[in-house]
């Protein structure tokens, strides 16, 4: 996985760099999706890892599944990346890109898991909220979990506020433990 | 059975109910990507700290020690079987602690201080930091009180200071940790608090120290931190940290404390093993590049330190005193080879070493020390006056004897003086063996010392020098415990006090033969 990543970087970069100069990072990034969940499927990532078939192969075989969702740009960026048999990387590459352009953009998607239906009320508190403490835009996408309890958990990127009735009695089951 | 006591118990839960602490912090959270020989890695954890402890399902924690671009290094501390990928990984902010204080004393605890020898939980009201950056120039004193071990050889040859960090190095099985078991019995009465900490052994074998320290009622002053060989690697590494922290608590408040760390080999090996893993390279004998930094940090926290830190420490408490930390690392070589990687980097850092040999250990001289490299660089100025005066011409004898052995093996004949200083090396070696467990005051190594110097071993055969001694000290024992409690007491040594020796020596080669 850390590898996988560390390969992907520069694609995603360059990539990341050649759309907001076009400016169409909204495009590439759909491309860049479709073409990530493409390489995903397990015939293809059967294709991607034969060594009988040619590298221009393997990239004429996703230019032609992904179709028109690519422009010249994209089927050359495919080439590219097959030319150095690196078409495996694409599901990395457009998370990558993705949180490129968040950060450009800056905003932030947050996941919040409730244990109870929020109202567009408290959803957008919840956001005005966040906006402030995170300094971005905030995409919120709401879950539900009847088993938190109570409260609800926030969940941005690698940063988690737990304030669910079910984590407090975590904690304190663990304080009781110690 | 352990005794119920509801109310208490209530009062515990009461207490811990009022007092947790449920604020809903912003917490780093990442996802466990591979589990593998107790290194962990782990996906996101943006802010996470080196060193930082890390909580994973389970309550199960880590150590953060590889921040890398898109994934973070941890060991686990302890069992890593219910660990699984994708799970999440807490940061805590948070560095290791271990509990320290006098509720240690007379305990065995693992390296992250929790208690192992079923005597019940270690109610310690402090904890500290496992690492922590040793004193620095300006808080410092120069050693000159001594630490006695009570084993001739070495209290005369390569005194020990408080303060000090002195070696004890020499291949298995030789006697390393029976030196250091007799250091800490010695300790009895003297106000130093004691430290054992086992790395990589035997579990036996820890059972058995703590068993001959609480023989010798040695247990009520010592801790002791084990990492047995059957322990994660991660402990092994951790343990000789945590033990040294719970010494610098006596040092810090003004007192006296003595640590063994046994062996420091085993340690190296373990963060070798540990370092291997994380996938840092290796360097000469696959160690790490920082295995000099992990025992040079480890062992400048021993240290004396001045009354003004001790006063600034404890907010003015204590004023006027001195604390100190004596180390006695130990490290095993293979095959007497001192040039080893680990053995040079010890020996570089330490203020002296006492080196056991094979050939001495086979030929029956225990404690087999070897005098001739055998130092101390700093002991010196803290050696008790009496020892200081009266040992002067043990080393020179025995470098000398040393020398003409040698050299008389080929030789037939060889003049009187020859013969007589052979004759005198030969004595001063056989007194020089002691027993494993009877450590000696100052007095009675004093009136042992005196009797070599002065001639009083000539007549006596080599073979029955060791009755000789014991003989001499019941009789001193019996006769003139006024004079043996008085030099233990101030450690002086003059005219009075030599006379009393010359008086009681001659009356007891009088009133028996040998």
């Amino acid at each position: 996985m850390a590898e996988l990543s560390t390969l992907a970087r520069p694609y995603a970069k360059a990539a990341f760099e050649f759309a907001e100069t076009a400016g169409d990072l909204q495009g590439w990034s759909q491309s860049l999706a479709t073409a990530g969940a493409v390489a995903q499927q397990s015939n293809v990532v059967r294709l991607l890892a034969s060594p009988s078939v040619t590298a221009d192969q393997q990239a004429q075989a996703l230019i032609e599944i992904c179709g028109d969702a690519l422009n010249e740009q994209g089927q050359n960026f495919l080439t590219v990346l097959s030319e150095n048999r690196r078409l495996q990387l694409l599901p990395d590459i457009s998370q990558q890109f993705d949180v490129l352009k968040a950060n450009r953009e800056k905003a932030v998607d947050v996941e919040v898991t409730a244990a109870h239906e929020l109202d567009a009320e408290q959803q957008q508190k919840l956001i005005d909220a966040l906006s402030t403490k995170l300094e971005r835009k905030v995409n919120m996408q709401v879950r539900l979990d009847k088993s938190l309890l109570g409260g609800a958990v926030i969940r941005a990127g690698d940063t988690v506020i737990d304030g669910s009735i079910r984590g407090r009695l975590a904690k304190l089951a663990e304080s009781l433990h110690s | 059975m352990q005794q119920l006591n509801p109310s208490e118990i209530s009062e515990i839960i009461k207490s811990r109910i009022d007092n947790l602490n449920v604020s809903s912090e912003a917490q780093n959270e990442g996802t466990i990507v591979s589990v593998s020989d107790g290194i962990i890695r782990i996906h996101g954890l943006d802010d996470v700290m080196y060193g930082e402890m890390i909580e994973f399902d389970g309550g199960v924690y880590g150590m953060a020690l590889n921040l890398e671009r898109d994934s973070v290094g941890a060991v686990v501390l302890g069992d890593y079987q219910g660990l699984a990928e994708g799970q999440k990984a807490r940061c805590t902010g948070r560095v290791l602690e271990v509990p320290v204080g006098p509720e240690l004393e007379g305990r065995v605890v693992d390296a992250l201080g929790n208690p192992i020898d079923g005597k019940g939980p270690i109610n310690a009201a402090l904890t500290d930091a496992i690492e922590k950056v040793a004193p620095g120039v300006i808080e410092r004193q120069s050693v000159d009180q001594p630490v006695q071990i009570g084993l001739k050889a070495i209290d005369a040859m390569v005194p020990i200071g408080r303060g000090q960090r002195e070696l004890i190095i020499g291949d298995r099985q030789i006697g390393k940790t029976a030196i250091a078991v007799d250091a800490i019995i010695n300790q009895k009465g003297s106000g130093i608090k004691c430290i054992y900490v086992a790395i990589g052994q035997k579990a036996a074998s820890v059972a058995a120290v703590v068993r001959k320290l609480e023989e010798h009622g040695a247990m009520e002053h010592t801790i002791v931190v084990a990492a047995t060989a059957s322990d994660p690697a991660a402990m092994q590494f951790l343990a000789p940290f945590a033990g040294c922290s719970m010494g610098e608590y006596y040092r810090d408040r003004g007192q006296d404390a003595l640590i063994i760390y046994d062996d420091l080999t085993k340690q190296a090996w373990a963060y070798r093993q540990i370092s291997l893993l994380l996938k840092r390279p290796p360097g000469r004998e696959a160690y790490p590049g920082d295995v000099f930094y992990l025992h040079s940090r480890l062992l400048e926290r021993a240290a004396r330190v001045n009354p003004t830190y001790v006063e600034k420490f404890t907010n003015g408490e204590v004023k006027g005193k001195t604390g100190s930390l004596t180390a006695l690392p130990v490290i095993e070589t293979q095959a007497g080879d001192v040039s080893a990687f680990v053995p040079t980097n010890v020996i570089s850092i330490t203020d002296g070493q006492i080196f056991l040999e094979a050939d001495m250990f086979n030929a029956g001289v225990r404690p087999a020390m070897n005098a001739g490299i055998s130092v101390s660089r700093v002991g010196g100025a803290a050696q008790t006056k009496i020892i200081k005066k009266l040992s002067g011409g043990i080393r020179t004898a025995l470098a000398q004897y040393r020398e003409l052995a040698a050299f008389s093996q080929f030789a037939s004949d060889l003049d009187e003086a020859t013969k007589a200083q052979l004759d005198h090396g030969e004595r001063v070696t056989e007194l020089m063996k002691q027993k494993q467990y009877s450590p000696q005051s100052i007095a009675e190594m004093g009136v042992m010392v005196y009797a070599a110097d002065n001639g009083y071993l000539q007549a006596v055969e080599v073979s029955k020098i060791g009755d000789f001694e014991s003989a001499l000290l019941s009789y001193m024992k019996a006769e003139h415990a006024d004079l043996m409690a008085q030099i233990n007491a101030s450690g002086d040594y003059n005219d009075d006090i030599a006379a009393g020796f010359k008086a009681a020596l001659d009356k007891f080669i009088a009133t028996q033969t040998w």
